[in-house]
């Protein structure tokens, strides 16, 4: 039994830390919120090299073999400085391509995702939002040798630099799932602008788009598993960024309370501020517990692994949004200005809730799991 | 990460879970003499003081250990051992701070529960502020003379000895004056009152001291020396016991599945009912988390690492967690969940394992669930620790911290 990371895993996140401080600053975070692309080239090569977009994928496509425990470190630091760009969405898919794919698809799109030639996307919801796969409406018909795609997709994330999407909808033998370029006619893109600037949500309509006999992802008909499988990665994930946030939002009130004088007082010595501070601690310590549980559960294909990934999505959500949320009010008004960096993590660790399943979702989940 | 367990803690639970089949007492147990036997049992079978060194007849068990066994007698819902105070309190602080005369003397029969134990700290005026206690202990040359009052005292009825913190020096800052006792309960000048709580046993006692003798060879440390006993004492009341809480948790959790199921709102159970479900949901989310973080902090005692003021996360966790859950069991069960006494013709499952090991209804459950706020320290209290010691914030300014500035 050993909850604590490897020697390795430490590193990983040291080295993570070390380089998102330096190239990943509250500068660059705030030049890219302004950018109709809103992520770094630059960024992204660098990410590469370090060896980030391979992490979890196979090693004969360039990748590292490592696993969710890796990659949640990762997020985690990504999440602490609430950055901005495609990562979590290209790894998720690139996740599907390598449970699924075929030799040709992991030959063409994973090498690509591992070489940070590529990003792509899962295009998860519908326009009525239901994260349960089966309830996508987004219809696949048949065309000759091909498929015909017709649907609204809604807040598929990073769209807009995606070189791939990965889209289920409906066929006639259940669930499918396409991989599709970007740029295939028929597919019109509108951004979604919302409050976190850091994730970039995309409108996505696909018009009679055509796709090869070879854009089918895994058994024709049989999506829900392997797009569950995914939405579970994508909770941990999701739980690991906000889990970044809230430590992030912890650590800057701790240090203002430190300094910050009022009635001739640090307000750190107010059982008003540290009585606060001391709950935002065991939240976030808890959501540690959650989030890194949760990974280390998918690595070792636990049998609660699911009911993990649903315990930190719905347990990491509603911390950060305590955790978050106090760390404006332990401030006061310096928090509620857009100068000061506070709101960034505070709207990341907002946006992030609602992906992969929002708390109320997980709940349910839960509740089917230990009920049945 | 790998949060499997070693096949060696797989044998060594399947083992203990096979001891306890065949052990472990099928009823509750009513007389102290039963409980004092099966105690003996534990002991016997190497169940009692694993934690202490085996030069003092422990077992120098590592904390996982120590936890598998803690949980499978959770699991087994078997009665709880009978001198928890003195072998998790009393004994360790004999080990870490008596005389060596001291340790002859009392540790084996704490081990055995020749004689049983408890803790005289809180008084009446002395609660969260508990260096403020005023139980006097007065110098008269072989021995002391002690004077006061001491409320909140676990298991005092039964009690033959207490582990005393009492003021030797009045003229010091306060923190400086106390000193550490063991006395005898048995003597004219103690009074033992049962304290019936809120779920209407008295599972506590006042205990008045007028003229009560302690021995000067009963004195623990130096004079003076008790507060910083007291604390490192404190400290092993944190922490250790958390896999067993949680199965405790997991196993009410299990008993309000099935009065879900059974309960009926309009033409489905109340299992079917969307709010319930969600509430269900956020509990058992929480009850999960409460399983990772005591797995955590088993690891980290594994290796070696002292939680010191990081168990206060732990406590106060689980103690806020607890009124969370039993808040809403009663939520979902409504009337049923307040009865105290379990239904003749039983087809709802009200009769639950509460957090004090003792078998009572939900009700039961549910009216303990405040103490855990309050006992071993605060909530609010524990929220000052961390403040302080962990996130390094600044002290408060405290009156008597003024008032002894002044004095000095």
């Amino acid at each position: 039994m050993n909850f604590a990371f490897t020697d390795d895993q430490q590193l990983l996140k040291n080295s993570a830390r070390t380089f998102l401080d330096a190239h990943c600053p509250s500068t660059l975070v705030r030049s890219l919120a302004e950018d109709p692309r809103g992520e770094s080239d630059t960024l992204w090569k660098e990410m590469t090299e370090l060896g980030w977009l391979g992490l979890a994928l196979p090693e004969p496509y360039g990748g590292s073999g490592l696993g969710m425990v890796e990659t949640a470190i990762v997020l985690e630091e990504l999440g602490r400085v609430a950055y901005p760009g495609p990562y979590v969405s290209t790894i998720l898919a690139a996740s599907v391509i390598a449970d699924a794919g075929t030799s040709a698809q992991k030959e063409k799109w994973l090498s690509a995702i591992a070489t940070g030639t590529a990003r792509a996307a899962v295009a998860f919801l519908d326009a009525d939002l239901d994260w349960n796969p089966e309830a996508v409406a987004t219809r696949a018909e048949r065309a000759g040798s091909g498929w015909r795609l017709s649907g609204t997709k809604r807040f598929v994330p990073w769209a807009h630099v995606a070189d791939a999407l990965l889209i289920p909808a409906r066929t006639s033998d259940g669930l499918g799932l396409f991989v599709v370029p970007a740029s295939a006619p028929g597919i019109s893109l509108a951004p979604m602008a919302a409050i976190d600037a850091s994730t970039r949500w995309v409108n996505v309509k696909l018009d009679g788009v055509s796709v090869g006999g070879d854009a089918v992802l895994g058994a024709p008909g049989g999506a829900t598993p392997l797009l569950e499988a995914a939405l579970r990665r994508g909770a941990v994930g999701a739980a690991a960024g906000m889990l970044g946030a809230a430590r992030r939002c912890l650590e800057m009130s701790v240090d203002y309370a430190k300094v910050r004088e009022q009635f001739g007082q640090l307000i750190g010595s107010f059982q008003a501020i540290r009585h606060k501070c001391a709950e935002m601690l065991l939240e976030v310590e808890n959501a540690h517990a959650a989030t890194y549980y949760a990974a280390w559960a998918i690595d070792a294909g636990a049998d609660d692994a699911a009911m993990a990934a649903s315990v930190a999505k719905s347990y990491v959500g509603d911390a950060s949004r305590k955790v978050c949320g106090e760390a404006i009010q332990v401030h006061g008004g310096i928090g509620f200005t857009w100068e000061y960096d506070l709101h960034l993590y505070f709207k990341h660790a907002k946006a992030l809730e609602t992906m992969y399943g929002d708390a109320d979702h997980h709940r349910e989940l839960i509740v089917r799991l230990v009920a049945a | 990460m790998d949060l499997n367990y070693s096949p060696e803690d797989r044998e060594f639970r399947a083992e203990t879970r096979r001891w306890l089949q065949a052990n472990a007492p099928r009823q509750e147990l009513k007389t102290l003499e039963d409980r004092r036997g099966w105690h003996r049992k534990l002991y016997d079978r190497g169940f009692i003081g694993m934690g202490w060194p085996k030069e003092y007849g422990g077992q120098n068990a590592g904390p996982m250990r120590q936890a598998i066994v803690a949980d499978e007698l959770a699991r087994a819902n078997a009665p709880a051992a009978i001198n928890a105070l003195g072998i998790s309190i009393v004994g360790p602080t004999i080990i870490v701070h008596g005389t060596e005369a001291q340790k002859q003397r009392y540790l084996k029969k704490i081990l055995t529960a020749e004689e049983l134990w408890c803790q005289l700290y809180s008084e009446p005026n002395a609660g969260s502020d508990l260096a403020s206690l005023k139980t006097s202990a007065e110098d008269r040359g072989d021995h002391f003379i002690v004077n006061g009052q001491k409320i909140w005292t676990s298991g005092g009825v039964i009690a033959d000895w207490g582990l005393l913190l009492a003021r030797t020096d009045t003229r010091v800052p306060k923190h400086k004056g106390i000193s550490c006792f063991l006395l005898h309960m048995r003597q004219p000048g103690v009074e033992v009152r049962p304290l019936r709580q809120i779920t209407g046993s008295a599972e506590f006692s006042e205990v008045f001291m007028t003229n009560a003798r302690v021995e000067k060879s009963d004195l623990i440390g130096r004079l003076g020396q008790g507060w910083q006993i007291a604390q490192t004492t404190l400290s092993y009341e944190r922490g250790g016991n958390s896999l067993a809480r949680v199965t405790r948790y997991a196993g009410a959790f299990g008993q309000l599945l099935k009065a879900a199921r059974t309960l009926r709102r309009g033409d489905r159970p109340l299992l079917d009912d969307p709010v319930v479900r969600a509430k269900i949901g956020r509990i058992y989310a929480e009850l999960e988390v409460q399983r990772y973080a005591a797995l955590r902090i088993l690891s980290a005692l594994e290796k070696g690492e002292s939680p010191g003021a990081a168990s206060s996360v732990t406590k106060l966790s689980y103690s806020e967690f607890e009124k969370r859950y039993y808040e809403l069991v009663e939520e979902i069960l409504g009337p049923y969940g307040q009865l105290m006494v379990p239904l003749a013709e039983d087809d709802v499952a009200v009769d639950v394992d509460t957090s004090s090991g003792s078998r009572g209804t939900w009700a039961h459950a549910f009216l303990w669930s405040r103490a855990g706020t309050i006992y071993a320290g605060s909530s609010e209290i524990q929220k000052n620790v961390i403040g302080e010691r962990v996130l390094g914030l600044p002290k408060e300014t405290r009156a008597d911290r003024v008032k002894a500035g002044e004095a000095s």
